[in-house]
This record gives structure tokens, sequence and C-alpha cells, in this order.
């Protein structure tokens, strides 16, 4: 840290600068400083419609400023993921990053076709088994009758020309039947097709999580010790952490801090530190006090 | 537990959050469950277990698919020289003899035809 050693920001038409900025005695907002300093650029899109919200010259943060970058009284910090951004920002690799880079890249590039419409053509063809059945039953009993009407001696000549119509409906609604069946069964072999490749998804998401979860494993290991040194000389920390996964925010973030290499200024808004040229000794970065 | 119809609605999610949104549903409603593994679950087949599964769907469209399973009968299913070959190769004397091999010249049926036979 030294050519980025310094920085310098606005704040209502005022500037500062230097390694450590005290804003306290400014009344600037917590929030909007820590959003300034990861905004994309701080004089990029400053001009419209004058707002006088803090601008803050400085890099682009690493990914462990969104972690520890802000220490707020009551903040949660998921230690294991910040420690693994922290060995990340000092260029600390793990052995399934290229295959983890493989696996996000399968994954982008990975399509996975909508799921056709199975409603319409599900709900026809329970319409034509009704159908079907309904007539089916009628050709049945009017065959019947024709049948006894015969052996009786009747005339069923009105009765046979109703069965032959019914037998013609019959026919026909067994026709629809097998193109709704059809229907179906096409849209039944798409679907097949988009879970198959939501499969195919599925087992890249749980491999990268996977990946993720075994080199997150392998940089905390990497850098745990140092991490425990740091969390036993926290300003105002606890004398002794049973877990030292599970302290508190601010402790946490400071202990994650001092072994995280930044690029951007720390805004701190915690009082444990007697100056803010401590606090930036501490963190070995730029430190905006708010 | 109702008395278990021998017909099933098999649930099979295929993306993270289905499988939660299934967990779920599993826990809360444990009378539906017949089995779950995993991100698949057999649920009982009554409306309410049917209603169960098209909320799923509902939420989370096609990475939810419903079937209905209904329980094989392989007297119904094959023909006796299907079941009768099952039990023969795996009663043979060399473990690693293909079936093909096994079958071939003998009265078992053949892997080919059975490949093209649909039940």
């Amino acid at each position: 840290m030294s050519e980025q050693g310094r920085l310098s920001l606005e704040l209502d038409g005022e500037g500062a600068s230097g390694r450590a900025v005290d804003l306290r005695a400014r009344g600037a907002d917590p929030e909007r400083v820590a959003a300034a300093v990861r905004a994309e650029s701080a004089d990029g899109d400053d001009g419209g419609g004058g707002c006088h919200g803090p601008a803050v010259d400085c890099r682009s943060p690493r990914a462990v400023h969104d972690h520890v970058g802000f220490v707020r009284l009551g903040m949660g910090v998921r230690v294991r993921t910040a420690l693994a951004a922290a060995a990340r920002s000092r260029g600390g690799e793990a052995p399934q990053d290229e295959t983890l880079a493989d696996v996000r890249e399968a994954l982008s590039s990975l399509t996975v076709p909508a799921p056709p419409d199975l409603d319409a053509p599900r709900e026809r063809l329970a319409g034509t088994d009704d159908a079907v059945d309904r007539i089916r039953e009628r050709v049945a009993a009017l065959r019947g009758r024709v049948q006894a009407g015969r052996e009786a001696g009747r005339d069923v000549s009105d009765l046979a020309a109703e069965l032959t119509e019914a037998t013609r409906e019959l026919s026909e609604r067994e026709t629809e039947r097998a193109a709704a069946r059809e229907a179906v069964e096409r849209a039944e072999r798409l679907a097949r097709e988009s879970r198959d490749a939501r499969e195919r998804r599925r087992r890249l998401e749980d491999r990268r999580a996977n990946l993720e979860r075994r080199a997150r494993a392998h940089l905390v290991d990497r850098i745990r010790e140092e991490y425990e040194r740091a969390l036993a000389g926290v300003p105002g920390g606890p004398d002794a952490a049973d877990d030292p996964f599970a302290v508190e925010g601010v402790t946490a973030a400071l202990a994650v801090g001092r072994v995280a290499e930044f690029r951007a200024p720390v805004v701190v808004a915690c009082d444990r530190f007697t100056s803010v040229e401590a606090a930036a000794e501490w963190l070995d970065a730029p430190v905006i006090r708010v | 537990m109702a008395i278990q119809s021998p017909v099933v609605l098999l649930v099979v999610t295929y993306s993270t959050a289905a499988r939660g949104t299934l967990r779920n549903v599993c826990r809360t409603h444990e009378e539906v469950v017949v089995r779950r593994f995993g991100r698949v679950a057999l649920l009982a087949e009554t409306e309410f277990a049917a209603f169960q599964a098209l909320r799923l769907r509902a939420k989370h469209g096609g990475d939810v698919q419903v079937e209905r399973t209904r329980p094989f009968n392989e007297y119904e299913a094959v023909d006796a020289s299907v079941r009768e070959a099952a039990a023969a190769y795996e009663d043979r004397d060399r473990p690693a003899l293909p079936y093909a091999t096994f079958a071939d010249g003998s009265e078992h049926p053949d892997p080919e035809r059975m490949r093209d036979t649909e039940l």
C-alpha cells in the first residue's frame, strides 16, 4: 500500500485528502460515504441534479471490501467467505480455480429451452377421453337395443340409423383423441428435452457450489492462523474467542480487514481506535472515519 | 396415515430453489409424503398431494416434473421367459459373464429383442 496509500474525497463541495480522513465533524452519512467508495466512478456521473453527496476518488474496491470495507456497529460478517475474499485480495489462489472457471463457463453457455405448453394439450386430451367413453357406451347400448329388437321381430330401422350415426361419431371422437394424444406426446417430448437441460444445469450448479466450498476452505485454511493472530489483537475485541469464526461483526471485520489487502479506502464507523491514523495503521489501508 | 393407494405421484425437481420448496412441502405435510429422495418425492394419491404438486409447479414451472406411477407387476408386465432369465442370470456361475453371452444359444431372451419390446 504505497501509491494508493492516500485518498481524496469531496463532500458538500469541500475536499479532503490523506491516508486517514475524519468526516465526523462534517456530519457525513456513513451509508452514503460507503456507497461513494463502491460507486463505479466518483467523477463520472456526478454532474446531474446538483447532488452534493460525497464523492471519493479511489480505485474500485476488491470483493473483500463488500464484506469488511464498511465497519459499523451491528454488522454481520460471514467470516469464512470474508476470509476467502481476503486471501483473494492478496492474490491467493485455490487448486479448484481452473475447474471452477470451466464450470462457470459451461453454465453460462448452457441454454435451457423453455418448457412447452403442456396444459392445453392435456386439457384437450382429458376432454376427448370423456367424449369417447360416453359415445362408446351409447354405441353399446344401441347395439343391444337393435339386437333385442331384431330378436323380438320389431322394426329397428330408426334404431339402426341411430346406431350408424353413433358409430360414425365414435370413430370421429377416437380420431380426435388420437390427435390429442399425439399433441400431448409431442409436448412431453419437448418437456423431456427441457428437463434434460435443466438437469445438466442443476448438476453444474451443484458442482460449482461444491468447488466454491472447497476453494473457500482451501483459502481460509491458508490465512486462518494469521486471522486468529489478528483477532487476538483487535482493539476492543474479546480476550479469547472459543470459535474464531463466530465472533461479533465489528471484531471479525477488523481482524479480516487486517489480513486483507485493500485497494479502496475502508469506511470505519466504530469507536475501536484512538485515532483515524491508528485505524489506517491497523488495517494498513486508507481509512475514512465517519 | 390413510390406506396407501397403489398409485403415487412422482415429483422431480430440477433446480436448487425447486428442491428447497419440495423439501419444505415435505416437512410441512408429512402425511402426503410416501417417500422422499433428495430432490425427488413420491406423494400420496390424494387431491391434497396433487394440490401440493401443482403448487410447486406453479411456483417453479419447468423445474418441476409431476408424474403418476403405478406398481410394477412382473406377472402382468412381462413373459415368464423374462422373469426366468433374470433369476437364472443372477444365479450364474461366472460373475463376469455378460448377459448377451449368457443368453446366446440358450432359451433365454435376446437382449436386443427385449430392448425393442415395450411393456
